[in-house]
């Protein structure tokens, strides 16, 4: 299966990711919805770090509802049906890649559909094989 | 001499930290080791030194059911 | 199974159902609680009021205000109006903070005469609250076997006899589980509380909640085993209670300000993630990792308290329970518990008793059982506490008394204070696991010598002395109960304060209101009287509020941040204190401080105080310990210990040369118990209360608890 990937050295900040990441998920235009975070480094200021998931799975056996499952096509995917919203799988993410949201019950989650490599002007994120 | 949770302990030349945890049989992991006041981290006590007169507290966190 | 159930279910009578509105959960609470009174078969809704909320918040605290109104000094617990209520507390059934779906019990104990509470997991306060009920009180008692059934989707509630289904625990959750769901997947959407054979024919009974585990396809069942509640819950003729609740979400509990709770819930589970495999792993062995601890520290009870270590400890090691725990699965009692202590055996094969042959999976084993059924009994076999523990919670027999009672049948029949003739032929020696074993099932199904052990270590002290006479100095000083509940497994000799955390606590001696020994005795840093009284006063204030609130003590101090030791008060675990200031100010919209935290305790566990002396219990007379509590009672427990001891008397300046074990003994005990009046005179001070033990007017005024029939009682006793 095809991942999202990143050179976070090409990053240049301007968070059109997260922006078409969030109205795939949830049909808005809001960063803090997103399952790719663009973070500027504390140390070095015009420079970023890229978070989103790799779905290495490490959350699908914490889980205590079989809400994290691994999809068709090698994506790990959250079952909203099963999910309770505890985020055990947030807090026990190797890479910090998974993200909430008070209005938003379920982990925000990578889907690798690929929306945000698409939008990405200087290629720091793009698909390519697990 | 040295003092250990308010107690004697004999000194011995080259002790660490580890050592006298063995030597008080302390295998609780929760704990916090202070010699004169200051925090020695997890990663020294093997390698950390004691003096003859040190004050040695070593601070376990409650626990229990 | 599914055919089975079809029968089972077809054979009830309906007794009585009545259908409700459902409820919508605001800032933690629905406001109602659900009575049901099983003489007439009332079913009723009752308002939660500003009150109840503002004084006890929830949890123990509805529990407790609830009882108080139900019962008058005179009520027995058999009689009609006590009641057994269930609930969790405000912050109870949010899925993002580990340890937050508790149910506390509130009754009167058939051992103890007075007011018990225990607090446990599993589903069923949780899906209670979301069905629309604060709390379930139930009071009087049905005839025939019956079951109360809560539908919290379709909203109503039904009383129900069932004849057909088995009281045992394992198999009833399972059926009753089966009976209730829709399909495998909605297995998880119902709780079961139920009891067992054993809590009909002891006074030890407790109950099980469960919760079901969807990787291994079967029901788990948590325990409220203190105090003999599943006794009552048998005396009342329940069978079980099942609630069925689907949808629950993050949201679910209707927070204020959800933000606050995640922050706090992310902020653990990444401690949790990163720590625990360096500190206590609790998700690898669970409590089972004290065992080992506590043989170090000499603190494991061996032989009935006689001694704190034994070099066959080992053989109980969380090491060797590892091997018999399946490993890597997610084992929360309730959602989002990345602690996830609640280990279990798999395909365990019984070797005895009544379901001999057959392959189950067996919640065990904590470090309580453990210690209670294995080394306190001199038994060091891991297969035996599992069994053992397996068929207590089946039988619904409290596992810590089942430990503390064995240990004193053990040591009176070596000391030949009773003997084959008065067991029925049983060898009731330390180590002997067959016997042992046998007993339980004697217990259990009430025959033979078990129908006089089921009844705890107190009425056993008085049937061995008036019956078969036995010493009562010394049955007295070694029968480990105080105010009628069988100790927890903690030696608590050489630890001043912690003689105080088991004998001062409201229920009897458990830990969950203080466990200062390493405090106390191998940090050093509690010193003084005033020392030791500050910290009788803080842990049981700050730990009384987990059961207001339905939730956990472990994650509270069983996992600590990397940096805890630097902080100013470490005992405390003050970043901990701060996420529970937040996950309830983030439930219930309110602004509290950490002060006005222990405040809220302060008021329940003070008027709990009152319960007991409504009772006739309450004053200091009740708090003194049987003395193998505090010293050793005889030659050998003295001689075990005799350099520390030796060392003591000398530096006290008594005079030790030449002198027996006997008379030093005596010298010791003389010291001890005066130190330990002594310790109560300053407790009593710094809770404000009376030389006696019984609060002021002052205090009840001052903590708002100043009600007429509280003032009335305690006025005689200023």
């Amino acid at each position: 299966m095809k991942i999202v990937k990143t050179k976070p050295e090409l990053c240049n900040g301007c968070g059109a990711c997260m922006t078409a990441c969030s109205k795939v998920l949830y049909r808005v235009e809001d960063p803090k919805k997103s399952a790719i975070r663009i973070k500027e480094k504390a140390e070095k200021s015009g420079s970023y770090e890229i978070f989103v998931c790799n779905h290495c799975g490490e959350c699908i056996p914490v889980c205590n509802t079989e809400a994290m499952y691994q999809a068709k096509n090698g994506a790990v995917r959250v079952d909203d049906k099963k999910c309770v919203g505890c985020y055990i799988c947030v807090g026990f993410c190797p890479n910090n890649a998974m993200f909430t949201h008070p209005d938003i019950n379920e982990p925000i989650k990578c889907i690798a559909c690929g929306a945000c490599t698409r939008v990405c002007p200087t290629g720091a994120i793009y698909m390519d094989e697990k | 001499m040295i003092k250990v949770n308010k107690e004697n302990m004999e000194y011995q030349e080259g002790m660490t930290v580890e050592d006298v945890l063995q030597k008080k049989k302390y295998t609780f992991r929760m704990i916090t080791v202070i010699v004169n006041g200051r925090v020695v981290p997890k990663d020294q006590y093997a390698t950390y030194m004691l003096k003859d007169g040190d004050n040695v507290d070593v601070v376990h966190i409650m626990s229990g059911g | 199974m599914v055919e089975n159930v079809i029968e089972m279910k077809k054979a009830h009578r309906l007794l009585a159902r009545m259908d409700y509105e459902l409820g919508k959960v605001q800032k933690g609470y629905t406001n109602r609680t659900l009575y049901i009174n099983l003489c007439d078969n009332t079913i009723k809704s009752k308002p939660v009021t500003q009150q109840m909320k503002d004084i006890f918040i929830g949890g123990r605290g509805f529990g407790l205000w609830y009882l108080w109104n139900a019962v008058t000094s005179e009520t027995k617990w058999n009689d009609p109006e006590n009641e057994i209520i269930i609930s969790t507390g405000p912050i109870g059934g949010i899925t993002q903070y580990p340890g937050a779906g508790k149910s506390l019990v509130v009754s009167l104990s058939p051992i103890t005469g007075t007011v018990i509470d225990s607090n446990v997991g599993g589903y069923f306060g949780p899906l209670l609250k979301f069905s629309g009920w604060d709390a379930l009180e139930i009071q009087g008692k049905a005839e025939k076997d019956v079951i109360i059934y809560i539908d919290g989707n379709n909203g109503y509630v039904t009383i129900e006899e069932a004849p057909e289904e088995a009281v045992d625990s394992h198999l009833a959750a399972e059926q009753f589980t089966a009976m209730y769901a829709d399909s495998e997947e909605d297995k998880r959407n119902v709780a079961v509380v139920s009891a067992g054979r054993g809590a009909e024919n002891t006074l030890i009974g407790l109950l099980n909640f469960s919760f079901f585990d969807l990787k291994r396809g079967v029901p788990r069942l948590k325990q409220a085993g203190r105090g003999g509640i599943g006794t009552v819950f048998r005396d009342k003729k329940i069978k079980a209670l099942v609630v069925k609740y689907t949808g629950v979400k993050g949201d679910t509990n209707g927070p204020a300000d959800k933000e606050k709770i995640i922050n706090a819930g992310l902020r653990l589970h990444r401690e949790i993630h990163d720590l625990d495999k360096v500190q206590n792993r609790m998700r690898e062995v669970g409590t089972a990792h004290l065992t080992e601890i506590m043989n170090d520290y000499d603190l494991l009870p061996v032989m009935n308290f006689q001694y704190g270590s034994h070099p066959d400890a080992i053989k109980l090691s969380s090491d060797v329970f590892k091997k018999y725990f399946t490993q890597g699965l997610p084992d929360g009692c309730w959602y989002g518990c990345s602690m996830a202590c609640a280990k279990a055996v798999d395909n365990f094969e019984l070797k005895t008793g009544p379901y001999k042959g057959q392959k189950v999976c067996v919640d065990a084993a904590e470090y309580e059982t453990i210690a209670g059924l294995g080394a306190n009994c001199g038994i060091f076999d891991p297969e035996y506490v599992i069994e053992a523990n397996f068929y207590c919670d089946t039988y619904g027999i409290d596992s810590i008394s089942t430990g503390t009672l064995m240990a004193f049948v053990m040591e009176c029949y070596e000391r030949g204070i009773i003997n084959k003739e008065i067991t029925g032929g049983l060898e009731l020696k330390f180590g002997n696991k067959e016997a042992a074993m046998e007993l339980i099932h004697q217990m259990g199904n009430g025959y033979g010598f078990g129908r006089i052990a089921g009844q705890g270590v107190r009425r056993m002290k008085k049937i061995f002395v008036e019956e078969y006479g036995a010493d009562p100095g010394l049955v007295n000083d070694i029968g480990m109960e105080v105010k009628g509940l069988e100790c927890s497994q903690y030696v608590s000799k050489e630890s001043l304060a912690q003689q105080g955390g088991y004998a001062l606590a409201n229920k009897g001696p458990q830990h969950d209101e203080a466990w200062l020994i390493f405090m106390d005795m191998v940090n050093k840093q509690i010193p003084t009287f005033e020392d030791k009284a500050q910290a009788l006063y803080y842990f049981p204030m700050f730990r009384t509020w987990f059961g207001l609130n339905g939730l956990c003590k472990l994650p509270w101090n069983d996992i600590e941040p990397a940096d805890n030791g630097l902080t100013d008060e470490p005992a405390k675990v003050p970043e901990h204190v701060r996420n529970y200031v937040d996950i309830f100010n983030g439930v219930t919209g309110k602004n509290i401080t950490k002060e006005e935290l222990i405040l809220q305790s302060e008021r329940v566990y003070n008027f709990q105080r009152i319960f007991n002396l409504k009772m006739g219990y309450g004053t200091r007379k009740y708090d003194i310990p049987p003395y193998r509590f505090m010293g050793p009672v005889t030659k050998e427990e003295y001689e075990s210990r005799a350099e520390r001891y030796d060392k003591q008397l000398k530096e006290l300046g008594y005079d030790i040369e030449g002198k027996t074990v006997e008379e030093k003994i005596k010298m010791l005990r003389e010291y001890r118990e005066d130190q330990y009046q002594k310790l109560c005179d300053a407790v009593y001070r710094r809770k404000g209360w009376t030389p006696d033990g019984v609060p002021t007017l002052e205090t009840v005024k001052k903590l708002g608890i100043d009600f007429p029939d509280v003032v009335e009682l305690i006025s005689k006793y200023q």
